[in-house]
């Protein structure tokens, strides 16, 4: 209610009971999500909550199987992305859609460049009219400037004005600052508040909640396909915010939590990582993981989580630094061997990664099993069909037959098969990137309940997750990550604010330090 | 609530039914259009249903036949092999030349098989390991070959006077059969142990299917694609040894367009383009069926010219109707 008054009592863009499945997974289940002229509405959520799926149906990339979507009170359900975009609806993507090798300019009136005679491109007509539009805005920039020599924030402004000069109203910024340094995030802001003036709506999608304080008049979250909120900004806090995130399966799991489980830390480790590091990276990590314990890595995007997971695993050849299992060194580049000494990787992209998704679903699970075997020996149908029936009935695999391909099953279903052939492998040490990315919620719930399980017949266990609720429901002990490198190693688990509040100092630690000089954090680090 | 999700199930479960009906006929689709191709010829085209048609067209297509199997192995990759035709033609030369010069026909054989699996090995590690596209380093392939062939002889063809090599690859009959049946009969048997039966057939079906997720689960995913090259190039020059025995000659130009009928085979026999699905038993069916429809044709009169139009036109319904 609050602040509505001073606004046009008609939504700009409204969406009203929008639901969209994929398969057998619903991923929005009714959401109803609006935005004014000159407004910024915050969207807040995980990983996999559905935000992205939602913005993707208000910009005409998926079709919503039910609802209506309102432009200026008229239905735009089912329009195409060309159609919506001339009607005002842009988004501003994380991988800006700019073209490198051209100009500000040029980029900014790519496909409507000023002609001379004979469509030949006037260049200096062209740079004339790019200078005013960056002008009349008001932007630091130059129209015959190369692109490929801006930082990341100017090809954001680039991207911006690109959109706005194309007659956009509506502007959907995902995650915009997440790779901006705090003077360019300043930068940012000036230019949403002057975006607002200009009676623009702006749905801006972040994790950071000082942030979304800033800019953001309203704010809703995104939980399990159902939208919370809208809420102004001016009556919430973001404690409450970080509550509503993580109320979840989260209480639930914590009571299967072992209580007394006796600190296993100091039993022998199964996994011993000493100077981890690659060249882009990762900068020397020194860490363990004992025998049935589950060790949480916290991070940013970008702060190499994956990269780890992938090192340990033998994906990367160029990994440098000791990994032992067992007290068996491992080879980096070398994936059958880390199979053979027990590691098995749930990786994070699951349909590129984690399955073949025109094989079938017994060709999907025995797969590994093949790993270190000669190329020759012969093949047991039935024992791979009898392998996928023990790890279907252990896992509740959802499916018709073994022989199905793993296209058709649920997200979650999906995901216990990329378990289940690891599992299906005996290993000594599980890596689980983001496990429960993208399932819904009772998948999620199994597949926690499964990763405890799992733990608890002795198994070694680094789960990486970008859902502090998860570390801190399933995890013994937390390594934060940032910028490649252990910032700090929690022996104990505590809530998620404390822990979201710890990765937010250590960040802010981080990013001081290089922003002050970076002279001195060399120093430090020789 | 209940209501719906009952009716839900129902439809869902009426849509399943229908769905594995279709998914039935079109995993089978190849062998429906072959039977009724066959059929049609049976009925229409004069002493079509007879043992010695039959053996005639295995004869005939034990060439196709032969090639399909390697080159199943490289399409089911998710790649290609363009230069078969080309290292047919050379190989027959090949063989030929070193007969010429007094390598003993017991070991001539091998030595230009060695030779198939070098050429298979330069474009596997070409493909893996420089990452150029398999479609443009066998292209390539294709034009070095056939200009070696031409080369070496200046086009002259070079003839085979051993009558044993002759016999062994191509004139002979043992078991009462012609031999090259015998050797497609060998050549499938290996394929087909190798593709569905051994761990290296999983390999290949995982490259296929996801070459990520397939390196993602411990699969050396270039050393199965560098393989599946070396299978394709020994059955080519398999081939083309058969045919320089056929014509009791090598010559530049014995293979050429063979690649094409290869492929043809392969795709209508199943295997998908895109990599991940196939088996040989489609494989050899399909160079069959172009086989059946060559001869089928020709012993209704119609002109070899006519024979393309058709052949090309089924080929690409066969495909068409394959496709997912």
């Amino acid at each position: 209610m609050t602040g509505t008054a001073a606004h046009s009592s008609m939504p700009l863009v409204r969406m009203v009971d929008i639901c969209k499945r994929f398969g057998e997974n619903r991923v929005l289940r009714g959401i109803s999500f609006d935005v004014h002229a000159g407004e910024v509405h915050a969207l807040l959520g995980e990983n996999g909550a559905g935000k992205s799926t939602l913005m993707k149906v208000l910009m005409g990339v998926h079709e919503a199987d039910s609802g209506r979507i309102e432009l200026d009170g008229r239905d735009i359900a089912g329009r195409s992305v060309r159609e919506l975009l001339a009607q005002g609806i842009a988004m501003i993507f994380q991988e800006l859609s700019l073209l490198p090798n051209l100009t500000v300019g040029q980029n900014l009136l790519l496909g409507r460049e000023p002609r001379r005679a004979g469509w030949r491109i006037d260049a200096r007509a062209l740079r004339r009219e790019a200078q005013a539009l960056i002008d009349q805005h008001g932007f630091d920039l130059r129209a015959d400037t190369p692109v490929r020599s801006l930082g990341f924030a100017q090809r954001q402004m680039v991207e911006v004005l690109k959109a706005v000069s194309r007659g956009a109203r509506i502007l959907i910024m995902d995650e915009p600052t997440s790779s901006l340094s705090l003077r360019e995030e300043t930068q940012l802001f000036a230019i949403i508040e002057s975006l607002q003036a200009r009676g623009i709506g702006i749905v801006y999608i972040s994790h950071r909640m000082a942030e979304v304080f800033r800019v953001a008049r309203r704010i809703s979250i995104v939980k399990d396909g159902l939208l919370i909120g809208p809420m102004a900004a001016a009556t919430t806090t973001p404690r409450e915010l970080a509550q509503l995130m993580s109320k979840s399966t989260a209480g639930e799991l914590a009571g299967r939590r072992a209580p007394s489980a006796a600190p296993r830390e100091r039993a022998e480790p199964v996994l011993r990582v000493r100077g981890l590091r690659t060249a882009r990276k990762l900068a020397g990590l020194d860490f363990e993981v004992g025998l049935g314990e589950v060790v949480g890595v916290a991070g940013l995007v970008g702060a190499g989580r994956s990269t780890l997971a992938k090192a340990l695993f033998g994906l990367l050849p160029d990994a440098a630094g000791s990994v032992e299992v067992d007290g068996q060194a491992l080879r980096a580049g070398d994936v059958p061997t880390a199979i053979a000494a027990g590691i098995g990787f749930v990786p994070e992209d699951r349909r590129q990664e984690g399955l073949m998704l025109g094989l079938s679903l017994v060709d999907n699970l025995a797969l590994p099993g093949y790993a270190n075997r000669r190329g020759a020996g012969i093949v047991s149908r039935g024992g791979a069909a009898a392998l996928f029936a023990r790890y279907r009935d252990l896992l509740h695999i959802a499916c018709r037959r073994g022989t199905q391909p793993a296209s058709e099953l649920s997200g979650g279903n999906q995901q216990k098969i990329v378990f289940g052939k690891w599992l299906a492998t005996a290993p000594r040490l599980l890596i689980l990137d983001e496990p429960t990315n993208g399932v819904d919620v009772n998948a999620k719930a199994e597949m926690r309940a499964a990763i405890r399980a799992v733990a608890e017949q002795g198994v070694g266990v680094l789960l990486i997750s970008s859902e502090l609720d998860e570390l801190t429901a399933a995890a013994d002990r937390v390594l934060l990550m940032v910028d490649g490198r252990v910032s700090r190693a929690l022996t104990e688990v505590g809530t998620e604010s404390e822990l979201r509040a710890l990765l937010q100092a250590d960040i802010a630690a981080r990013r001081a330090g290089t922003e002050t000089s970076a002279a001195e954090q060399r120093l430090e680090a020789a | 609530m209940s209501s719906t999700s009952s009716m839900g199930s129902t439809a869902v479960r009426g849509r399943v039914a229908i769905r594995s009906i279709g998914s039935i006929v079109r995993d089978h689709l190849t062998y429906i259009i072959f039977g009724v191709v066959t059929l049609f010829f049976a009925v229409a085209a004069p002493n079509f249903a007879t043992f010695s048609t039959a053996e005639a067209i295995l004869r005939v297509t034990a060439l196709v036949s032969i090639m399909a199997v390697g080159m199943s192995f490289v399409i089911i990759c998710a790649e290609i092999d363009l230069s078969v035709g080309s290292l047919a033609s050379w190989s027959s030369m090949l063989v030929a030349m070193a007969l010429d010069r007094g390598v003993p026909a017991l070991a001539a054989p091998f030595v230009v098989l060695a030779c198939g699996a070098l050429v298979g090995l330069v474009n596997g590690l070409l493909v893996t390991k420089l990452r150029i596209p398999s479609f443009l380093v066998t292209l390539g392939m294709l034009s070095v070959l056939s200009g070696l062939a031409l080369t070496v002889t200046d086009t002259m063809p070079v003839p085979i006077v051993s009558d044993g090599y002759s016999d062994a690859l191509w004139n002979a009959r043992l078991f009462g059969l012609p031999v090259p049946i015998l050797w497609t009969a060998v050549i499938v048997v290996v394929g087909y142990y190798l593709l569905h039966l051994s761990v290296f057939g999983r390999r290949v079906f995982a490259v296929g299917g996801g070459v990520t997720a397939a390196r993602f689960s411990g699969v050396k995913t270039d050393q199965v694609k560098v393989w599946a090259f070396v299978l394709s190039g020994m059955t080519a020059s398999l081939a083309g040894m058969m045919l320089a025995a056929r014509s009791t000659a090598g010559n530049p130009s014995l293979g050429k367009g063979l690649e094409l009928d290869v492929i043809a085979a392969v795709i209508i026999g199943g295997t998908s383009l895109f990599g991940g699905q196939g088996s040989i038993i489609g494989s050899l069916v399909g160079a069959i069926f172009i086989g059946i429809l060559g001869f089928g044709l020709l012993v209704m009169g119609l002109s070899t010219s006519i024979q393309e139009i058709i052949k090309g036109a089924i080929i690409i319904l066969a495909v068409a109707l394959n496709r997912r």
